[in-house]
């Protein structure tokens, strides 16, 4: 077949979407497909989505679809885990990456830096809107997204004004109107003073969706003459179904569910008004009026900070009403059913601006261009952003200049001092002899045998008491540091966990030496079997300080808060008592992290075997604690405020 | 190329009031619906700045008026809300001397670790250096700066972190050293630092100060630029040097 030189020959484009046909129908959707078909020639279109089919593979008119497993919705994000190391994937089998946001899923690939070696465009759709609360989690990783972006492609200039964070990146925003295909609705012939028999059909096109308003139109309905048709399928249809037994229009009001193209047109040329009632600014467009526009339709839309009002103007090719007025609708409806002279002269004029303004070939060229210059910009540019990027302080410097600064901190000990850090190793081995000595009483076990453990355990444990409550004071006491020496606020968090680490060092003669002298043959090879699991202590706890000293500069009421629960965590986890001395395996102790986080190198030591469980429990509390401090880094920058 | 480039820099600096750092109040606060609402200055605004190499600006305004913030958020302290910070180059921002001082530990310890912090590696050549800057005893390095006058300490303050030059070099207000003989070293030192650094941008209220040394003073009122004046370049050579803080 010619496939495969075909496809060397165009450069193939990755577009990234939670859904595709023909699991749903909408208008971004639309547009995707439309990209994918009128660049068909210059270009080869991948899809890549989520679905809850099984279907994987197929090729939907010449483009090249793969579904990714998703287990349902969750906030309107399709829940499939397995997205983002899909997308890793697949990048680089593509020249082009075409992301139409917003897709957070998505971003998360971005925002960690994959894929920077593909050019990537921005297709923005919509903001965050129906889910603003979550923006906070979410707009920094559009931000990685958008700046590693090469281009962002907006249907209207109004987006650019009206979003923030568009507006950061100003210059990189190219306006490329949608267009569509007009020629379709010239059949059946369109006849612009056309009027059915009863000359009163209302039609509404789009997903069943909270914001698409319908609930409104429904409303609007009530105690008017005209006939409410609405087409499209969704989660909302329950809902607008007991509406309209509510308010009794179920004789004129009909959901149509979902109506092929075909049928579609020849509804749009059957109506006498279109209506489009958003509600919310997740409607940018709206490509749906744009159909009845090239149908000759009057359209009544909503004064939305987006294009809507802009594609149809008020006055000229709509009537633009108050989003959410249902009273204001449905006058706005009677108008135009009550005036037939205007419906023509109206959808005479959307008619002639759909032909003119909004047409598929502008569409297509405006994409092309924007896509070829990507395609063809990348690599000058990469040079010149490789050479930039290590002028901010890099990773390496910050912890060289913590590890600098921790090594002062213990210096610091010594001065002044004969014995430094050491008096601190004596207060141990106090504490260790007097706690063993307790313990003897209780347990009639072997004290001795148990002290090198004991002590050991100790040290473990002050190390990630003492990193945890210095981090949440560490910010605040380098105040001027990182204000007067603009020194990044994460190099004194990670100061806390060097700091105590070489007390730690310090510390571990204690139980060093008990246990040259208790224990009767020494085994090596456990000490090394026990190195990873105190890896992992230690990884947890320096993410568990980033983590709690962020929060705590930000909110100085948790500081009182960790130091109980650190009292309490001592108190309730095996440190100075082990598992077998109390009720065997109680549910609380299970619970405990610290239990596992202990247990992971402990056992090692004493000649036991690690339990799944417990590699398990803490591998994901690492996972967590390793997100939390992902997200933490990313808002650290603001702890300059917080000082 | 060193540049420094604003586009429309907006900073909203939350002022965090005694309940603003209450988690559980900012929790309660949500579940009985009392919307805290937080001040927020707007303490740059919408400012845009272009500067390539030899740029000297002088950012000059009242108390209060965002001076000190402006310096900071290019130097990267405060991220900006919105607008575009693009700059290439080191920045070495000399806004405080005290930051890092540890009073306990001697002398040369102190420089070593302040050099380590501005990422320079303290050789034994680089210290003696400094310290030969400073007219001090040599017996000196070995004491802790605890030990120290204020002007002394001032002296091995400024001296370290004036060694070395910066590309962009930040100024809040003219560093001065009170101690009269070491005063006109210092501005000597100070004035061949910025002749070296490729941009200066020095905040200060001195008008005539800012007039000698910059090509562009900025005036800020409320975090807006209110005006910018090109000053003339001046034939005559700066013949009083000496300047006092404000």
């Amino acid at each position: 077949m010619n496939h495969a030189s075909e496809t060397a020959r165009r450069p193939s484009v990755l577009h990234i979407f939670k859904i595709y046909y023909p699991d749903l129908f909408g208008g971004t959707l639309t547009v995707i497909r439309d990209i994918c078909a009128s660049l068909k020639d210059s270009f080869a279109s991948a899809v890549l989505t989520c679905s809850q089919s099984a279907k994987r593979h197929e090729v939907i008119n010449d483009v090249e679809v793969e579904r990714v497993h998703s287990y349902g919705n969750l906030l309107s994000l399709p829940a499939a885990p397995t997205y983002p190391w899909r997308l890793w994937r697949k990048i680089a089998d593509h020249d082009l990456l075409a992301l139409h946001a917003p897709f957070p899923l998505a971003d998360l690939v971005f925002a960690f830096g994959l894929g920077r070696k593909r050019p990537l465009v921005v297709h923005w759709h919509a903001d965050i809107v129906t889910h603003a609360g979550l923006r906070w989690l979410i707009e920094p990783l559009m931000r990685r997204t958008l700046q590693h972006a090469k281009a962002i492609i907006v249907s209207d200039r109004v987006l650019v004004d009206h979003t923030p964070l568009l507006r950061e990146f100003e210059d990189k925003c190219h306006v490329v109107p949608f267009g569509i295909d007009t020629t379709v609705y010239d059949w059946p012939k369109i006849e612009p003073h056309h009027v059915n028999d009863r000359g009163r059909l209302v039609l509404a096109c789009g997903r069943l969706v909270p914001y698409k308003g319908f609930d409104v139109l429904i409303r609007a309905a009530v105690n008017r003459k005209f006939e409410v048709w609405i087409i499209g399928e969704g989660v909302e249809r329950p809902r607008l179904e007991q509406l309209i037994r509510e308010l009794g229009v179920g004789d004129r009001v009909r959901l149509l569910g979902s109506v092929n193209d075909c049928e579609r047109i020849k509804l749009m040329c059957l109506a006498d008004v279109f209506v489009m009632p958003s509600v919310t600014n997740a409607e940018t467009f709206g490509l749906v009026q744009l159909e009845a526009m090239a149908a000759g339709r009057p359209v009544v839309n909503t004064a939305l900070d987006t294009a809507v009002p802009r594609v149809a103007r008020h006055g000229m090719e709509a009537i633009t009403v108050l989003p959410g007025d249902a009273e204001m609708l449905g006058e706005a409806i009677d108008t135009l059913i009550r005036d037939p002279e205007r419906r023509r002269r109206m959808g005479l004029s959307a008619r002639t601006r759909a032909v003119t303004r909004y047409s598929a070939t502008a569409f297509k060229e405006g994409m092309e261009t924007v896509y070829r210059d990507a395609v063809a910009m990348p690599r000058k540019e990469e040079v010149a952003t490789a050479a930039e990027e290590p002028h901010p302080p890099g990773w390496l410097d910050s912890v060289r200049i913590a590890a600098a600064l921790a090594w002062s901190d213990m210096r610091h000990r010594y001065v002044r001092s004969l014995l430094g850090p050491f008096w601190m190793s004596l207060q141990m081995a106090i504490v260790v002899a007097v706690l063993g000595s307790v313990i003897g009483q209780m347990s009639n076990a072997g004290v001795l045998a148990r002290l090198p453990m004991l002590a050991l355990s100790m040290t473990a444990w002050t190390f990630l008491n003492s990193v945890v409550l210095d981090s949440t004071t560490a910010l605040q006491g380098s105040a001027s540091l990182i204000r007067d020496r603009a020194l990044p606020p994460v190099i004194f968090l990670l100061q806390c966990t060097f700091r105590n680490a070489l007390f730690a060092l310090h510390n571990a003669c204690v139980p060093l030496v008990l246990w040259l002298i208790l224990t009767p043959q020494h085994h090596a090879s456990r000490a090394l079997e026990a190195v990873p699991g105190l890896l992992l202590f230690v990884a947890c706890t320096l993410a568990l300080s980033l983590v709690l000293g962020a929060m705590a500069t930000r909110y100085r009421d948790l500081k009182p808060i960790i130091e109980s629960s650190l009292m309490l965590a001592f108190l309730s986890s095996p440190v100075i008592w082990s598992s077998d001395m109390i009720n065997h395996r109680s549910t609380v102790m299970r619970l405990n992290p610290l239990t596992h986080l202990f247990a992971v190198w402990r056992e090692p030591l004493v000649g036991g075997h690690v339990d799944t469980i417990s590699i398990v429990y803490v591998l994901v509390a690492l996972a967590l604690l390793s997100v939390a401090s992902a997200l933490t880094l990313m808002h650290l920058r603001k702890a300059a405020f917080w000082i | 190329m060193v540049s420094i480039s604003l586009r429309n820099v907006c900073l909203d600096y939350p002022l965090y009031g005694a309940y603003d750092y209450s988690l559980k109040r900012r929790l309660l606060g949500h579940l009985i619906r009392e919307q805290g609402e937080m001040r927020i200055i707007r303490a740059v605004d919408n400012v845009s700045i272009e500067a390539a190499a030899g740029a000297r600006i002088g950012l000059a305004g009242p108390n209060g008026s965002g001076k000190s913030t402006l310096l900071r958020l290019i130097a990267g302290v405060y991220p900006p809300s919105s607008g575009n910070v693009a700059i290439k180059g080191n920045i070495v921002p000399l806004l405080g001397l005290n930051a890092g001082v540890n009073l306990d530990f001697v002398a040369e310890d102190n420089i070593a670790l302040l050099l380590r912090i501005s990422g320079r590696k303290p050789s034994r050549a680089v210290i003696d250096e400094i310290w030969a800057f400073t007219e001090l005893e040599e017996r000196m390095q070995r004491l802790p700066l605890r030990m120290f006058s204020s002007g002394m300490l001032m002296r091995v303050l400024f001296a370290t972190a004036t060694a070395f030059p910066a590309d962009i070099l930040l100024l809040d207000e003219w560093l001065s050293v009170v101690d009269e003989h070491f005063a006109e070293k210092a501005q000597r030192r100070l004035l061949n630092l910025v002749s070296q650094a490729a941009i200066v941008i020095i905040a200060s209220h001195d008008q005539p100060l800012l007039r000698r040394t910059c090509t562009r003073i900025i005036n800020l009122d409320h975090g807006r630029i209110a005006s910018t004046a090109v000053v003339e370049p001046t034939s005559t050579p700066p013949i009083e040097l000496r300047e006092k803080r404000a």
